[in-house]
């Protein structure tokens, strides 16, 4: 392989040593990487195939097979740009469905008096995580719609992948901050129960939406 | 054409030869080289994130198609991605007469002679 200076097998061998090269280099949500690096894989079997029908000695149709395929540093660019806003979308997915669960603990607990009485330093703490937490949503929102159709029409931002990352992260912090508030509340609070279930809601949130904000800071300087 | 000329023109060769019907990844890298007779420079391997872009910015789906030996993703023009081939026509056919009538001007009646 040029990419990686492997020496050439059989098609399928060699497809597949090319196809574990790009895996390797390749960051993002492991289904779509998975299913580009599959798809990539069969694409350059079935053309060191094509060319092996028409006659090429195999380590031939190899090598004019991946000069017409790209080496996997050519092709790597193009793949790790599309991963990296398959990432993006996941992560500003998790953001926009996990912050609003929080805003909306928080509104039952502080406006309807759902959870007892809090103490006044959750009280006082859960008005800038809540809010943190919705200007969050609303930036995963705007990051989903400007990678979906609206791309059609508008470049996708360069700095979308980092502002992602970053709103993630914010969410992430909210979570786990609300997460430990919650527990530390919930026995001071004159019902427990709800508060207790809102701050391990808010723990496992939290471990969902900052590893995938991990993930996309990776992707975003990939 | 070199690879860096074709990039610019990937997305409306893709959705031109998938306007017949649904073709599988390496299906429609040959269509794109059959049409050009083999004129235009593709990097290939840079076709499947293509693909995958187009999946998600709406103008094509894709699903698994079982027959033959292996699984493999077919995709297909919607709807969006027919209105924006034919954008994609207009666009290019606008530009080739604006080069053309600069590389390869008519001659002006009013100095014929």
């Amino acid at each position: 392989m040029s990419g990686t200076g492997r020496r050439p097998g059989p098609a399928g061998t060699y497809a597949d040593e090319y196809a574990e090269a790009l895996a390797s280099a390749l960051r993002g949500p492991a289904r779509s990487r998975a299913r580009l690096v599959a798809e990539i894989r069969d694409g350059l079997a079935e053309t060191v195939a094509a060319y092996a029908a028409e006659g090429l000695p195999r380590e031939l149709a190899v090598r004019r097979a991946v000069r017409e395929f790209g080496t996997v540093a050519e092709v790597l660019p193009s793949c790790q740009r599309e991963l990296t806003v398959a990432q993006v979308r996941h992560t500003a997915r998790a953001v926009a469905l996990a912050a609003p669960l929080l805003t909306v603990c928080w509104y039952l607990f502080l406006a309807t008096g759902y959870g007892g009485q809090l103490p006044l330093a959750t009280r006082l703490l859960a008005f800038p995580l809540a809010g943190f937490a919705a200007v969050a949503a609303l930036l995963s929102a705007a990051a989903l719609a400007a990678t979906g159709p609206l791309a059609r029409r508008l470049p996708t931002p360069h700095r979308l992948p980092r502002a992602t990352a970053w709103a993630g992260t914010t969410a992430g912090v909210c979570l786990g901050v609300s997460a430990l508030t919650l527990a530390a509340s919930s026995p001071l609070s004159g019902n427990w129960p709800p508060v207790a279930l809102a701050g391990a809601l808010a723990a496992v949130l939290h471990t969902v939406v900052a590893s995938s904000a991990r993930a996309c800071r990776d992707c975003a300087r990939a | 054409m070199k690879a860096d000329a074709v990039r610019g023109h990937l997305d409306g060769l893709l959705l031109a030869v998938l306007e017949p019907g649904p073709l599988h990844g390496y299906a429609i890298i040959t269509a794109v080289q059959r049409r050009s007779a083999g004129a235009l420079e593709l990097r290939t391997g840079t076709v499947y994130p293509a693909l995958n872009r187009l999946e998600r910015i709406g103008l094509l789906r894709s699903s698994w198609d079982s027959t033959g030996e292996r699984k493999r993703r077919r995709y297909e023009l919607t709807d969006a991605g027919r209105r924006a081939l034919a954008d994609e026509r207009t666009a290019w056919q606008a530009f080739t007469a604006a080069i053309g009538s600069v590389l390869d001007p008519a001659p002006h009646p009013g100095h014929a002679g």
